[in-house]
Protein backbone atom coordinates (compact mmCIF):
# COMPACT_ATOMS: atom_id res chain seq x y z
CA UNK A 1 0.00 0.00 0.00
CA UNK A 2 1.81 3.36 -0.87
CA UNK A 3 1.77 6.60 1.44
CA UNK A 4 -1.21 9.01 1.18
CA UNK A 5 1.61 12.68 0.39
CA UNK A 6 1.84 14.43 3.15
CA UNK A 7 0.36 18.19 2.83
CA UNK A 8 3.36 20.48 3.84
CA UNK A 9 2.85 24.11 4.51
CA UNK A 10 6.20 26.03 4.83
CA UNK A 11 6.75 29.44 6.36
CA UNK A 12 9.58 32.07 5.95
CA UNK A 13 9.91 35.55 4.80
CA UNK A 14 13.49 34.94 3.63
CA UNK A 15 12.52 34.00 0.10
CA UNK A 16 15.20 31.30 -0.63
CA UNK A 17 14.09 29.13 1.63
CA UNK A 18 11.06 28.55 0.42
CA UNK A 19 12.35 28.40 -3.10
CA UNK A 20 15.41 26.27 -2.63
CA UNK A 21 13.35 23.75 0.32
CA UNK A 22 9.98 23.29 -2.07
CA UNK A 23 11.56 21.70 -4.74
CA UNK A 24 13.78 19.42 -1.82
CA UNK A 25 10.78 18.22 -0.11
CA UNK A 26 8.56 17.28 -3.28
CA UNK A 27 11.42 14.92 -4.24
CA UNK A 28 9.27 12.24 -2.12
CA UNK A 29 6.40 12.87 -3.33
CA UNK A 30 5.09 15.39 -0.83
CA UNK A 31 2.79 18.05 -1.64
CA UNK A 32 4.41 21.49 -0.55
CA UNK A 33 2.96 24.97 -0.35
CA UNK A 34 5.49 27.97 0.44
CA UNK A 35 4.29 31.44 2.47
CA UNK A 36 6.29 34.32 3.26
CA UNK A 37 3.75 35.81 5.19
CA UNK A 38 2.59 34.19 8.42
CA UNK A 39 -1.25 36.03 7.74
CA UNK A 40 -1.86 34.41 4.25
CA UNK A 41 -0.57 31.29 5.38
CA UNK A 42 -2.99 31.04 8.48
CA UNK A 43 -5.89 32.04 5.93
CA UNK A 44 -4.76 29.64 3.92
CA UNK A 45 -4.42 26.91 6.89
CA UNK A 46 -8.31 28.26 7.37
CA UNK A 47 -9.40 26.55 3.78
CA UNK A 48 -7.38 23.66 3.58
CA UNK A 49 -5.83 21.95 6.61
CA UNK A 50 -2.12 20.58 6.45
CA UNK A 51 -0.01 17.93 8.02
CA UNK A 52 2.81 19.50 8.34
CA UNK A 53 3.94 23.20 9.37
CA UNK A 54 7.30 23.94 8.90
CA UNK A 55 7.98 27.47 10.59
CA UNK A 56 11.12 29.92 10.64
CA UNK A 57 10.68 31.26 13.98
CA UNK A 58 11.41 35.67 13.69
CA UNK A 59 9.51 37.07 10.98
CA UNK A 60 7.94 40.13 10.92
CA UNK A 61 4.21 40.82 12.18
CA UNK A 62 3.23 36.97 13.22
CA UNK A 63 6.45 35.12 14.44
CA UNK A 64 6.58 31.31 14.61
CA UNK A 65 5.34 30.81 18.21
CA UNK A 66 2.22 32.55 17.01
CA UNK A 67 1.77 30.62 14.09
CA UNK A 68 2.41 27.50 16.29
CA UNK A 69 -0.41 28.50 18.59
CA UNK A 70 -2.64 29.58 16.18
CA UNK A 71 -1.99 26.01 14.08
CA UNK A 72 -2.25 23.73 16.91
CA UNK A 73 -5.42 25.92 17.81
CA UNK A 74 -7.28 24.94 14.64
CA UNK A 75 -5.76 21.37 14.27
CA UNK A 76 -4.45 19.61 16.94
CA UNK A 77 -2.94 15.96 14.68
CA UNK A 78 -0.61 19.10 12.90
CA UNK A 79 2.47 18.24 13.22
CA UNK A 80 4.67 22.48 13.47
CA UNK A 81 8.26 22.34 12.84
CA UNK A 82 10.27 24.97 14.03
CA UNK A 83 12.91 26.59 11.91
CA UNK A 84 15.14 28.84 14.06
CA UNK A 85 17.91 31.07 13.37
CA UNK A 86 21.78 31.91 15.07
CA UNK A 87 21.42 32.23 18.56
CA UNK A 88 17.34 31.29 18.70
CA UNK A 89 17.91 28.01 20.62
CA UNK A 90 16.18 29.06 23.47
CA UNK A 91 12.97 30.66 21.59
CA UNK A 92 13.18 27.20 20.07
CA UNK A 93 13.04 25.61 23.56
CA UNK A 94 10.11 27.91 24.15
CA UNK A 95 8.21 26.67 21.44
CA UNK A 96 8.81 22.59 21.83
CA UNK A 97 7.10 23.65 25.66
CA UNK A 98 4.27 25.35 23.17
CA UNK A 99 3.63 21.70 21.51
CA UNK A 100 6.14 22.04 18.75
CA UNK A 101 7.09 18.44 17.41
CA UNK A 102 11.04 19.65 16.77
CA UNK A 103 13.31 22.51 15.88
CA UNK A 104 15.71 22.36 12.90
CA UNK A 105 18.53 25.28 12.93
CA UNK A 106 19.40 27.10 10.13
CA UNK A 107 21.81 26.56 8.59
CA UNK A 108 20.65 22.97 7.38
CA UNK A 109 20.49 20.38 4.97
CA UNK A 110 17.73 19.64 3.40
CA UNK A 111 18.14 15.94 4.63
CA UNK A 112 17.82 16.96 7.70
CA UNK A 113 14.46 18.33 7.69
CA UNK A 114 13.12 15.80 6.04
CA UNK A 115 14.72 13.13 8.52
CA UNK A 116 12.14 15.25 10.78
CA UNK A 117 9.28 14.88 8.66
CA UNK A 118 9.77 11.46 8.67
CA UNK A 119 9.03 11.23 12.33
CA UNK A 120 6.48 13.59 12.54
CA UNK A 121 4.89 11.32 9.66
CA UNK A 122 5.25 8.38 11.39
CA UNK A 123 3.39 9.83 14.59
CA UNK A 124 0.78 10.91 12.39
CA UNK A 125 -0.03 7.91 10.79
CA UNK A 126 0.18 5.92 14.37
CA UNK A 127 -2.01 8.41 15.97
CA UNK A 128 -4.34 8.07 12.83
CA UNK A 129 -4.28 4.63 13.39
CA UNK A 130 -4.93 4.88 16.88
CA UNK A 131 -8.29 6.63 16.38
CA UNK A 132 -9.46 4.73 13.69
CA UNK B 1 37.37 31.90 32.75
CA UNK B 2 38.42 34.86 30.48
CA UNK B 3 41.60 35.77 30.32
CA UNK B 4 41.51 38.83 32.31
CA UNK B 5 40.63 36.57 35.54
CA UNK B 6 43.40 34.23 33.92
CA UNK B 7 46.06 36.72 33.75
CA UNK B 8 45.36 37.62 37.63
CA UNK B 9 45.94 34.12 39.15
CA UNK B 10 49.75 34.16 37.96
CA UNK B 11 51.22 33.93 40.40
CA UNK B 12 55.17 34.68 39.68
CA UNK B 13 56.20 37.70 41.33
CA UNK B 14 59.64 38.32 39.29
CA UNK B 15 58.32 40.88 37.12
CA UNK B 16 60.28 39.51 33.84
CA UNK B 17 58.84 36.32 34.57
CA UNK B 18 55.67 37.71 34.61
CA UNK B 19 55.67 39.72 31.40
CA UNK B 20 56.91 36.20 29.70
CA UNK B 21 53.84 34.13 31.01
CA UNK B 22 51.46 37.12 30.15
CA UNK B 23 53.30 37.22 26.60
CA UNK B 24 52.92 33.75 26.20
CA UNK B 25 49.06 33.43 27.38
CA UNK B 26 48.41 36.58 24.90
CA UNK B 27 50.52 34.52 21.96
CA UNK B 28 48.00 31.72 22.59
CA UNK B 29 44.92 33.57 22.58
CA UNK B 30 46.08 35.36 19.09
CA UNK B 31 46.58 31.29 17.85
CA UNK B 32 42.91 30.62 18.88
CA UNK B 33 41.30 33.70 17.58
CA UNK B 34 43.65 32.89 14.19
CA UNK B 35 42.02 29.38 14.02
CA UNK B 36 38.46 30.47 15.06
CA UNK B 37 38.55 32.43 11.37
CA UNK B 38 39.68 29.78 9.75
CA UNK B 39 37.24 27.95 11.05
CA UNK B 40 34.57 30.65 10.04
CA UNK B 41 36.25 30.06 6.63
CA UNK B 42 35.59 26.77 6.71
CA UNK B 43 32.06 27.45 7.53
CA UNK B 44 31.31 29.71 4.79
CA UNK B 45 33.49 27.42 2.26
CA UNK B 46 31.09 24.41 2.98
CA UNK B 47 27.54 26.11 2.87
CA UNK B 48 28.41 27.59 -0.29
CA UNK B 49 28.46 24.46 -1.98
CA UNK B 50 24.90 24.63 -2.22
CA UNK B 51 23.46 21.59 -0.10
CA UNK B 52 22.70 24.12 3.21
CA UNK B 53 19.64 26.18 3.26
CA UNK B 54 20.44 29.57 4.15
CA UNK B 55 18.80 33.01 4.66
CA UNK B 56 20.83 36.28 4.44
CA UNK B 57 21.34 36.40 8.49
CA UNK B 58 23.86 33.79 8.11
CA UNK B 59 25.76 35.41 5.57
CA UNK B 60 25.58 39.19 7.80
CA UNK B 61 25.91 36.99 11.02
CA UNK B 62 28.91 35.01 9.36
CA UNK B 63 30.54 38.84 8.04
CA UNK B 64 29.97 40.05 11.39
CA UNK B 65 31.61 37.14 13.44
CA UNK B 66 35.01 37.69 10.72
CA UNK B 67 35.17 40.95 11.47
CA UNK B 68 34.75 40.54 15.48
CA UNK B 69 37.51 37.82 15.23
CA UNK B 70 39.43 39.64 13.40
CA UNK B 71 39.22 42.67 15.76
CA UNK B 72 40.38 40.17 18.33
CA UNK B 73 43.50 39.05 16.70
CA UNK B 74 44.46 42.45 15.84
CA UNK B 75 43.88 43.07 19.59
CA UNK B 76 46.15 40.24 20.50
CA UNK B 77 48.56 41.64 18.52
CA UNK B 78 48.76 45.23 19.57
CA UNK B 79 49.35 43.91 23.00
CA UNK B 80 52.46 41.33 21.47
CA UNK B 81 53.29 44.05 19.36
CA UNK B 82 52.53 47.64 20.37
CA UNK B 83 54.40 49.61 18.11
CA UNK B 84 52.89 47.76 14.91
CA UNK B 85 49.28 48.99 16.63
CA UNK B 86 48.54 52.16 14.45
CA UNK B 87 49.49 50.47 11.17
CA UNK B 88 47.25 47.33 12.24
CA UNK B 89 43.99 49.22 13.38
CA UNK B 90 44.13 51.28 10.12
CA UNK B 91 44.17 47.91 8.15
CA UNK B 92 41.28 46.92 10.77
CA UNK B 93 39.08 49.49 9.84
CA UNK B 94 39.54 49.10 6.08
CA UNK B 95 38.84 45.49 6.32
CA UNK B 96 35.76 46.66 8.63
CA UNK B 97 34.38 48.92 5.54
CA UNK B 98 34.83 46.48 3.15
CA UNK B 99 32.22 43.80 5.72
CA UNK B 100 29.90 46.95 6.20
CA UNK B 101 29.61 47.86 1.94
CA UNK B 102 29.18 44.02 1.58
CA UNK B 103 26.48 43.81 3.61
CA UNK B 104 25.20 47.01 2.78
CA UNK B 105 25.68 46.88 -1.41
CA UNK B 106 25.44 43.08 -2.02
CA UNK B 107 22.65 42.46 -4.21
CA UNK B 108 21.72 45.95 -4.63
CA UNK B 109 24.36 47.07 -6.50
CA UNK B 110 24.34 44.37 -9.16
CA UNK B 111 27.56 42.56 -10.17
CA UNK B 112 27.52 41.55 -14.14
CA UNK B 113 26.85 37.65 -13.62
CA UNK B 114 29.62 35.88 -14.74
CA UNK B 115 28.65 32.50 -16.86
CA UNK B 116 30.36 30.65 -14.20
CA UNK B 117 27.47 32.20 -11.37
CA UNK B 118 24.46 30.49 -13.22
CA UNK B 119 23.00 28.08 -11.53
CA UNK B 120 20.97 25.80 -13.67
CA UNK B 121 17.50 26.26 -11.75
CA UNK B 122 17.94 30.03 -11.43
CA UNK B 123 19.16 29.57 -14.84
CA UNK B 124 19.47 33.98 -14.98
CA UNK B 125 21.67 34.76 -11.69
CA UNK B 126 22.52 33.18 -8.30
CA UNK B 127 20.14 33.98 -5.31
CA UNK B 128 21.27 37.13 -3.71
CA UNK B 129 22.16 35.31 -0.53
CA UNK B 130 24.44 32.77 -2.86
CA UNK B 131 25.80 36.58 -4.18
CA UNK B 132 26.74 37.59 -0.55
CA UNK B 133 28.23 34.55 0.59
CA UNK B 134 30.52 34.12 -2.50
CA UNK B 135 31.77 38.03 -2.13
CA UNK B 136 32.20 37.22 1.43
CA UNK B 137 34.29 33.85 0.56
CA UNK B 138 36.07 36.27 -2.13
CA UNK B 139 36.80 38.66 0.70
CA UNK B 140 38.05 36.00 3.51
CA UNK B 141 40.66 34.35 1.43
CA UNK B 142 39.25 34.60 -2.50
CA UNK B 143 42.05 33.72 -5.11
CA UNK B 144 40.89 35.86 -7.79
CA UNK B 145 40.88 38.56 -4.85
CA UNK B 146 43.05 41.50 -5.15
CA UNK B 147 46.33 40.69 -3.57
CA UNK B 148 46.79 41.75 0.38
CA UNK B 149 42.89 42.75 -0.08
CA UNK B 150 42.06 39.64 1.81
CA UNK B 151 41.32 38.91 5.15
CA UNK B 152 43.76 36.02 5.31
CA UNK B 153 46.45 38.38 3.43
CA UNK B 154 46.02 40.79 6.74
CA UNK B 155 46.11 37.73 9.41
CA UNK B 156 49.55 36.79 7.56
CA UNK B 157 50.42 40.54 8.12
CA UNK B 158 49.78 40.44 11.81
CA UNK B 159 51.00 36.62 12.17
CA UNK B 160 54.75 38.27 10.67
CA UNK B 161 54.60 41.31 12.46
CA UNK B 162 53.97 39.34 15.64
CA UNK B 163 57.04 36.62 14.97
CA UNK B 164 58.67 38.91 14.45
CA UNK B 165 58.00 41.02 17.71
CA UNK B 166 58.38 38.12 19.52
CA UNK B 167 61.74 37.06 17.85
CA UNK B 168 63.39 40.18 18.94
CA UNK B 169 61.58 40.21 22.03
CA UNK B 170 63.94 40.90 25.23
CA UNK B 171 61.81 38.93 27.86
CA UNK B 172 62.07 35.80 25.76
CA UNK B 173 65.56 35.79 25.16
CA UNK B 174 66.60 36.52 28.45
CA UNK B 175 68.67 33.75 29.42
CA UNK B 176 70.02 35.29 33.12
CA UNK B 177 66.38 35.92 33.82
CA UNK B 178 65.46 32.08 33.54
CA UNK B 179 68.44 31.07 35.13
CA UNK B 180 67.56 32.94 37.96
CA UNK B 181 64.46 31.87 38.33
CA UNK B 182 64.65 28.08 36.97
CA UNK B 183 68.33 26.93 38.44
CA UNK B 184 71.63 26.93 36.21
CA UNK B 185 71.64 23.58 34.58
CA UNK B 186 68.17 22.34 33.92
CA UNK B 187 67.68 19.10 32.03
CA UNK B 188 67.65 18.74 28.53
CA UNK B 189 68.74 21.79 28.34
CA UNK B 190 65.07 23.48 28.46
CA UNK B 191 64.01 25.71 31.45
CA UNK B 192 61.13 25.57 32.76
CA UNK B 193 58.41 27.40 33.86
CA UNK B 194 54.98 26.42 35.46
CA UNK B 195 52.52 29.22 33.45
CA UNK B 196 50.23 29.60 36.54
CA UNK B 197 52.59 28.45 39.06
CA UNK B 198 49.96 26.71 40.66
CA UNK B 199 48.85 22.52 40.99
CA UNK B 200 52.58 22.58 39.04
CA UNK B 201 54.64 24.69 41.07
CA UNK B 202 57.80 22.90 42.29
CA UNK B 203 59.62 23.23 45.79
CA UNK B 204 62.53 25.17 45.36
CA UNK B 205 65.66 24.12 43.50
CA UNK B 206 63.88 21.51 42.36
CA UNK B 207 63.39 21.64 38.45
CA UNK B 208 63.10 18.63 36.67
CA UNK B 209 60.81 17.73 33.60
CA UNK B 210 59.72 14.63 35.21
CA UNK B 211 58.21 16.12 38.16
CA UNK B 212 56.36 18.79 35.87
CA UNK B 213 52.60 17.26 34.83
CA UNK B 214 52.06 18.71 31.75
CA UNK B 215 50.65 16.36 29.05
CA UNK B 216 52.06 18.22 25.87
CA UNK B 217 55.24 18.34 27.33
CA UNK B 218 55.43 14.54 28.72
CA UNK B 219 54.37 13.93 24.68
CA UNK B 220 57.17 16.16 23.51
CA UNK B 221 59.66 14.42 25.25
CA UNK B 222 58.57 10.97 25.51
CA UNK B 223 60.40 9.63 23.34
CA UNK B 224 63.03 12.01 23.48
CA UNK B 225 65.38 10.94 26.69
CA UNK B 226 62.13 9.78 28.47
CA UNK B 227 63.19 8.72 32.46
CA UNK B 228 66.92 9.16 31.61
CA UNK B 229 66.75 13.04 31.52
CA UNK B 230 70.04 14.71 31.93
CA UNK B 231 71.18 17.58 32.91
CA UNK B 232 72.24 19.88 29.62
CA UNK B 233 75.20 22.85 30.59
CA UNK B 234 74.06 24.47 27.70
CA UNK B 235 70.40 25.54 27.89
CA UNK B 236 68.81 26.38 24.77
CA UNK B 237 65.43 26.47 25.18
CA UNK B 238 62.43 28.08 27.70
CA UNK B 239 59.41 26.16 27.74
CA UNK B 240 56.04 27.63 29.70
CA UNK B 241 53.94 25.02 30.29
CA UNK B 242 50.49 24.07 32.24
CA UNK B 243 48.80 21.07 32.50
CA UNK B 244 47.07 21.15 28.64
CA UNK B 245 49.85 23.98 27.22
CA UNK B 246 53.36 23.87 25.99
CA UNK B 247 54.96 27.16 24.79
CA UNK B 248 58.67 25.94 23.83
CA UNK B 249 60.96 29.19 22.13
CA UNK B 250 64.24 28.85 21.25
CA UNK B 251 66.82 30.77 22.78
CA UNK B 252 69.43 30.83 20.30
CA UNK B 253 70.45 34.01 19.45
CA UNK B 254 70.86 32.38 15.74
CA UNK B 255 67.68 30.20 15.70
CA UNK B 256 64.45 31.78 16.09
CA UNK B 257 62.61 28.68 16.98
CA UNK B 258 58.42 28.72 18.75
CA UNK B 259 56.01 26.05 19.47
CA UNK B 260 52.60 26.29 20.89
CA UNK B 261 50.49 23.38 21.92
CA UNK B 262 47.13 22.69 23.44
CA UNK B 263 46.63 18.80 24.08
CA UNK B 264 43.14 18.78 26.59
CA UNK B 265 42.04 15.90 24.68
CA UNK B 266 39.54 17.75 23.18
CA UNK B 267 40.26 17.51 18.90
CA UNK B 268 37.95 20.72 18.30
CA UNK B 269 40.12 22.61 20.61
CA UNK B 270 43.22 21.46 20.58
CA UNK B 271 46.55 22.42 18.21
CA UNK B 272 50.05 22.15 17.17
CA UNK B 273 51.69 25.92 15.86
CA UNK B 274 55.24 25.90 14.87
CA UNK B 275 57.05 28.68 13.48
CA UNK B 276 61.19 28.30 12.58
CA UNK B 277 63.05 31.11 10.95
CA UNK B 278 64.76 28.08 9.05
CA UNK B 279 62.27 26.48 6.98
CA UNK B 280 64.44 23.60 6.17
CA UNK B 281 64.38 22.66 10.20
CA UNK B 282 60.36 22.25 9.76
CA UNK B 283 61.07 20.24 6.70
CA UNK B 284 62.97 16.99 8.72
CA UNK B 285 61.07 18.23 12.13
CA UNK B 286 57.39 17.60 11.13
CA UNK B 287 55.27 14.28 10.89
CA UNK B 288 52.60 14.33 7.77
CA UNK B 289 49.30 16.41 8.33
CA UNK B 290 50.60 19.62 8.75
CA UNK B 291 49.94 22.86 7.02
CA UNK B 292 53.09 24.85 6.25
CA UNK B 293 53.39 28.72 5.03
CA UNK B 294 56.93 29.82 3.66
CA UNK B 295 57.01 33.57 4.03
CA UNK B 296 60.05 35.42 3.59
CA UNK B 297 60.92 35.60 7.16
CA UNK B 298 60.28 31.76 8.22
CA UNK B 299 57.63 28.95 7.74
CA UNK B 300 54.92 28.42 9.69
CA UNK B 301 53.37 25.19 10.64
CA UNK B 302 50.03 24.13 12.38
CA UNK B 303 47.76 21.34 12.52
CA UNK B 304 44.18 22.01 13.95
CA UNK B 305 41.77 20.10 15.09
CA UNK B 306 43.72 16.80 15.93
CA UNK B 307 42.46 13.71 17.82
CA UNK B 308 44.56 12.70 20.81
CA UNK B 309 45.99 10.19 19.55
CA UNK B 310 47.53 12.70 16.84
CA UNK B 311 48.74 15.21 18.93
CA UNK B 312 50.61 12.48 20.75
CA UNK B 313 51.91 11.04 18.18
CA UNK B 314 52.76 13.99 16.74
CA UNK B 315 54.32 15.86 19.51
CA UNK B 316 56.18 12.64 20.29
CA UNK B 317 57.78 12.67 16.27
CA UNK B 318 58.61 16.21 16.81
CA UNK B 319 60.30 16.33 19.84
CA UNK B 320 62.40 13.04 18.76
CA UNK B 321 63.63 14.86 15.61
CA UNK B 322 64.37 18.35 18.19
CA UNK B 323 66.11 16.96 21.09
CA UNK B 324 68.00 13.63 19.28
Amino acid sequence: MSKQPLKIMLIDDENIVGKRLKPALEKTGDIVETFEEGEKALARFDETPFDIVVTDIRMENIDGIEILEQVLAKSGRTKVIIITGYATVEIAREALSKGAFDFIAKPFKPADLRGIIERASKELRSGFLHTT
Amino acid sequence: MNILKKLKQIRHKEPGIREFCIQTIRFKKFLENARALLDLFEDGREKALGEYIFDRHYVVTLIDSVIERLGMMVYDGCVLVPESGEKLYTTYDTHKRTARNLIDFSGIVKKAVSPGDVTPETSKTVDQEYQLLSEALQWFNGKDAPLDSTVMAFMKQIFLKVIQGHGSSEVIKNRSLFENSCGKIPDMGIYLIDLWKDQLALPEGNSSINDFNSIPLNHLLMDAGGKDLKAHPNPDWIAAVGEYQLSLNSLRADFQFHLVTLATGDADADFIFIFADDAAILDTLLPPGFHTENTGYGQFAWNLGISEKTIEDSLMIIGRNLFN
